[in-house]
């Protein structure tokens, strides 16, 4: 049961949801919640193979700068977010279209 | 057996609320889902042997990035976009019309046909070894490995860390409105 | 003896201990906690002493003793080391100076006590003062470069915290910031030769640069040209130049009297410019090697007689004092130089006696009077029986009058330097050293003298003129100044007391004779001296084969079957002289010669001084040459040069060079000239304009974008989330083509 497959699948399915909820939901939040999710799919993958083939902890080293990424990512994102709501009142995705035009 | 409880707890505590976050109308309960997914890997962490990068997702991911989103949504209301209007799947609007749902499955499909392929490639080329189940204690390696081989990623990370920081609280302040 | 981290460490702690309570809670103790520090200088005075009877009268087994107390990093790799411990290095020159640091810091913060009475920064007097101690004891007892340079940098903040302690003075802020940025350009240079070494030998341990040099690691190694011990020697020494205000970097320490006084007297003589000697001496294997002695020796004598030239025309008494102080650094570094090394450190000992006790006589007589300048003073042999017996006994002792400290180590430094230059075979060029030596020494007999005189003897001249208090007066009190009505002094605990112990340690035989116990009859032979017995320049090639862990696995060395030096008597070893080719006898003639001439000139430097200001049958050779009486009270006019030159013309001048290439060349060529070209292009494109341009490219296009426009409308739709998809689609097509 536990092999390298079954990671690689928990994984595969943690990116499909991140990227549909990416995809799919209006909301900036729920937007950012999609990258961590695709985030932790990556890094799982890492741990993953670093154990099952490479049998080193150079995968452990990138996953934990991803989590430092993730971390970074986050305080930016929300940040914006926030500011977005005081401009905008609202964190629907559509409504950020200043850019057009 | 221990790990492959936790194995099976885990991946099924994971995938369950990867598709809650996915599935779920009120973003407050997406992000207590997420809070669970992110559990999960933690346990899949651990259950490869890695016990540091498991206690880092646990305090840096739930301890601060859950926590920053449920500030987030509770600084911007999370009310006035659930709306009654329904879509194709009997969900909200807010979770996208059938084009959305239609581009993603593609995307979805596309990708998932392309993993699929890639794992079948990696596993069957791949020395997969036979490992035991002892776990030594990663974090002195791992902390050596920090500061020798990747110390200029390690030190460019903090410079990383420090600018989003410094940004995030230059983007969130408060401004005077024109 | 057992040794072990506990029984050493409360040398270096116990200050900082003060430090911390002083610095936290310094406002709500009684007194703002100045007895906390003194208690604590006292307490690592008494270990220092128990580390210094253990090693100079004998029951120690060991010369020296290393102990690692723990490794701070390590960053080796395969077979290249590159580590480094901290740990706790003693030997018989440490534990002498560790008791001279404690107990003359003792002493001064006991003085303190008094001077900084009810004044308004009493309390972060006391803060700094422990931590400047126990950062100068732990860069004695430290044993590598690292950490004598993290203690280094601490000193150089506690002095820059001192001299500016009074923030309000302008002039107190500026001296803080000079002597900060001054010894700054020299740390640059220790640091780089710091980390030179630690580059090539992956430590910077003291034993094992010892052993590197003895084992011949340096050579065959160059950086920019020159060989790499010449460099890191010359990087060491010029950090060492910086801290102990050597030549061209002495500009700070006159203007370090701005802080208080006691303050002045614990830069001046106990720890901050001793440090630079301190590391010349640890560092002097290298600096043989490098070869850089003679710079060493030149550099010293050029400060040594430059200021002691300057000090004859100051009329401050801090300021004779400051530059006398550089002048007697200036013959540590000609000992240095010159290869007399116990008689280097022998100065550096005797003159952190007289000098700490100099300085607080003069802080005795400022505090007492309120007034620094010494036309104002005179006379005050009445008032002050106490404080000018003390600074009659050291300025007896700075002079060279023999019996007194100041002779026995000058004498030999003059001695050897006289060997050095004229007798060695060196350079003839050299002879310079041993002549401005000897020129410097008459001068300091002459300009000290002169202070006395000026200061305790004649008759009082404050009653004279309306005592002019706000040119003059530099160390403010907050008290107005009562010039009538001074009274008698009486013996004060706080006051005199340490004036009269620091004054009883000038006396010559402490130093000269022999306290270990043998032979105590002989006290000016040649042999016994216990100062050239214990220090001796370190003999790299005892430490071959002894690596540091070695040492560091034992509590003490006293099982390690060291080679034990104390009692050794080397045939090499009785002169106490280092230099390039010893021969004893050129040597023990030197020695006779230069203390008879040393004697003279001191005689008649004192001689003159009296006729001129005691006697006046000779008048005051000021006003006879006014030039150069400027150019001294200029001094050299070094100041203005670094503003004007180095700041003003250089730093400026590099400035306004930029601007020059910015507006002269970037701007007429590069721009005008682009203009000029661009001027041809365009009438060339405007036909091109009218005639491709527009009829086909314009219009062609026009339609072109319409056509394409269609399509990308569709694309910008302005959703964030469809150019995702976008992405997402471009990535998965990409991936897929890889894959199959």
């Amino acid at each position: 049961m536990m092999s390298l497959a079954s990671y690689l699948i928990i994984s595969l399915i943690l990116f499909i949801v991140g990227l549909v909820v990416m995809i799919a939901r209006k909301n900036i939040v729920a937007i950012l919640l999609g990258i961590e999710l695709i985030l932790n799919a990556a890094a799982l993958n890492f741990v993953a193979y670093s154990r099952y083939v490479t049998n080193n902890l150079d995968g452990h080293i990138f996953s934990l700068f991803i989590i430092v990424v993730a971390a970074a990512e986050a305080a930016v994102g929300l940040a914006i977010v926030i500011r977005f709501f005081q401009i905008k009142e609202t964190i629907h995705i559509d409504e950020a279209t200043q850019l057009r035009n | 057996m221990f790990l492959q409880l936790l194995f099976l707890s885990s991946a099924v505590l994971t995938v369950g609320c990867a598709i809650g976050v996915l599935a779920t109308k009120n973003i407050m309960h997406s992000c207590i889902f997420l809070l669970g997914t992110l559990i999960g890997v933690a346990g899949l962490y651990a259950t490869l042997g890695a016990d540091f990068v498991a206690v880092t997702q646990i305090m840096v991911y739930m301890g601060g990035v859950v926590i920053l989103m449920l500030f987030a949504v509770m600084l911007t209301g999370g009310k006035d976009f659930i709306s009654k209007a329904q879509n194709l799947l009997g969900l909200p609007a807010s979770m996208g019309n059938k084009w959305t749902y239609a581009i993603g499955l593609l995307v979805g499909l596309v990708f998932l046909g392309t993993n699929v392929n890639l794992m079948l490639n990696i596993t069957k080329t791949a020395n997969v070894k036979e490992i035991s189940n002892d776990f030594p204690s990663t974090v002195s390696q791992l902390g050596h490995l920090l500061v020798k081989d990747h110390v200029l990623a390690f030190e460019i990370s903090s410079v990383l860390l420090l600018g989003a920081l410094v940004g995030a609280a230059i983007i969130a302040r408060p401004r005077k409105q024109q | 003896m057992e040794y072990t981290v506990g029984s050493i460490a409360p040398i270096f702690l116990a200050p900082v201990i003060a430090f911390v309570i002083n610095a936290i809670f310094g406002r709500k103790l009684p007194r703002q906690g100045d007895w906390l520090a003194t208690l604590s200088i006292f307490i690592s005075f008494i270990f220092s002493a128990r580390i210094f009877g253990d090693f100079v009268f004998g029951k120690f087994a060991s010369d020296f003793f290393v102990h690692k107390v723990f490794t701070w990093f390590d960053l080796s790799y395969g077979t290249q080391i590159w580590k480094v411990d901290m740990g706790i290095y003693i030997d018989n020159m440490a534990s002498i100076m560790l008791l001279m640091v404690s107990g003359v810091a003792f002493l001064i913060h006991l003085f303190s006590t008094w001077y900084m009475d009810h004044d308004e920064k009493h309390g972060r007097f006391f803060v700094f003062l422990p931590l400047f101690t126990s950062a100068m004891l732990g860069l004695v007892l430290s044993d590598n470069l690292f950490s004598m340079f993290i203690f280094w940098e601490i000193m150089g903040f506690c002095s820059y915290s001192l001299i500016g302690i009074y923030v309000k003075k302008e002039k107190a802020g500026d001296a803080s910031l000079k002597a900060f940025m001054t010894t700054r350009v020299g740390d640059v240079f220790l640091l780089l030769g710091i980390v030179a070494i630690w580059m090539l030998l992956g430590s910077v341990a003291y034993v094992d640069i010892y052993a590197a040099i003895a084992e011949g690691k340096f050579a065959g190694h160059s950086v920019l040209g020159i060989s790499f011990a010449t460099f890191a020697a010359l990087c060491i020494f010029l950090g060492g130049m910086g801290k102990s205000a050597q030549f061209p970097l002495h500009v700070w320490l006159p203007d370090a009297m701005m802080g208080p006084t006691p303050g002045s007297a614990l830069i001046h003589a106990a720890t901050m410019v001793t440090a630079g000697v301190w590391v010349s001496l640890r560092m002097y294997p290298l600096m043989v090697l490098g070869d850089i002695t003679w710079f060493i020796a030149v550099i010293g004598a050029i400060t040594a007689f430059g200021a002691a030239t300057i000090a004859t025309v100051q009329t401050d008494i801090k300021a004779v004092l400051a530059y006398s102080t550089l002048s007697q650094l200036g013959y540590m570094m000609i000992g240095v130089g010159v290869g007399s090394y116990n008689a280097a450190f022998m100065h550096v000992i005797t003159h952190a006696m007289f000098k700490a006790c100099l300085f607080l006589a003069a802080g005795s007589v400022i505090h007492t009077i309120h007034e620094q300048q010494m036309p104002k003073m005179g006379g005050l042999r009445k008032y002050l029986p106490y404080t000018h017996f003390a600074m009659m006994c050291c300025t007896l002792a700075i002079a060279g009058i023999p019996f007194f400290s100041g002779f026995v180590s000058k004498d030999r430094i003059l001695g050897d330097a006289l060997y050095y230059g004229f007798m060695a075979g060196q350079n003839p060029l050299l002879a310079i050293v041993p002549i401005l030596g000897f020129a410097g020494a008459g001068l300091t007999a002459f300009y000290m003298f002169r202070m006395m005189f000026l200061t305790f003897y004649g008759e009082n001249r404050m009653h004279h003129d309306d005592h002019g208090h706000g040119h003059g007066h530099q160390d403010s009190h907050g008290h107005e100044s009562h010039g009538h009505d001074i009274h008698h002094e009486h013996l004060d605990a706080r006051q005199n007391v340490p004036l009269l112990i620091l004054s009883v340690f000038t006396l010559g035989f402490w130093f000269a004779g022999n306290l270990t116990g043998q032979n105590f009859g002989k006290v000016f032979g040649e042999k016994n001296e216990w100062f050239k017995i214990l220090v001796e320049a370190p003999k790299v090639e005892k430490f071959i084969n002894s690596p540091r862990e070695e040492f560091g696995k034992t509590d003490t060395a006293a099982d390690k079957n060291l080679p034990k030096a104390v009692y050794d008597y080397h045939s090499d070893s009785q002169t106490g002289y280092a230099g390039p080719n010893p021969d004893t006898h050129k040597i023990h003639s030197a020695h006779t010669i230069g203390a008879i001439a040393s004697i003279i000139i001191a005689f008649s430097g004192v001689f003159l001084a009296f006729l001129m200001y005691i006697k006046g049958s000779i008048k005051p050779w000021a006003p006879k040459f006014p030039e150069l009486t400027k150019v001294l009270q200029n001094k050299y006019g070094f100041d203005e040069l670094y503003i004007d030159v180095i700041i003003k013309k250089g730093l400026l001048g590099f400035n306004r060079f930029l601007s020059w290439f910015d507006m002269g060349v970037y701007d007429r060529f590069a721009v005008d000239g682009w203009a000029a070209v661009n001027r041809v292009i365009f009438k060339a494109s405007k036909w091109f304009d009218n005639v491709v341009v527009d009829a086909i490219g314009v219009d062609g296009t026009g339609v072109a974008v319409n056509l394409f426009n269609l399509v990308l409308r569709i694309v910008q739709s302005g959703k964030i989330q469809f150019y995702f998809i976008m992405l997402i689609m471009v990535l998965a097509s990409y991936i897929w083509t890889l894959n199959i």
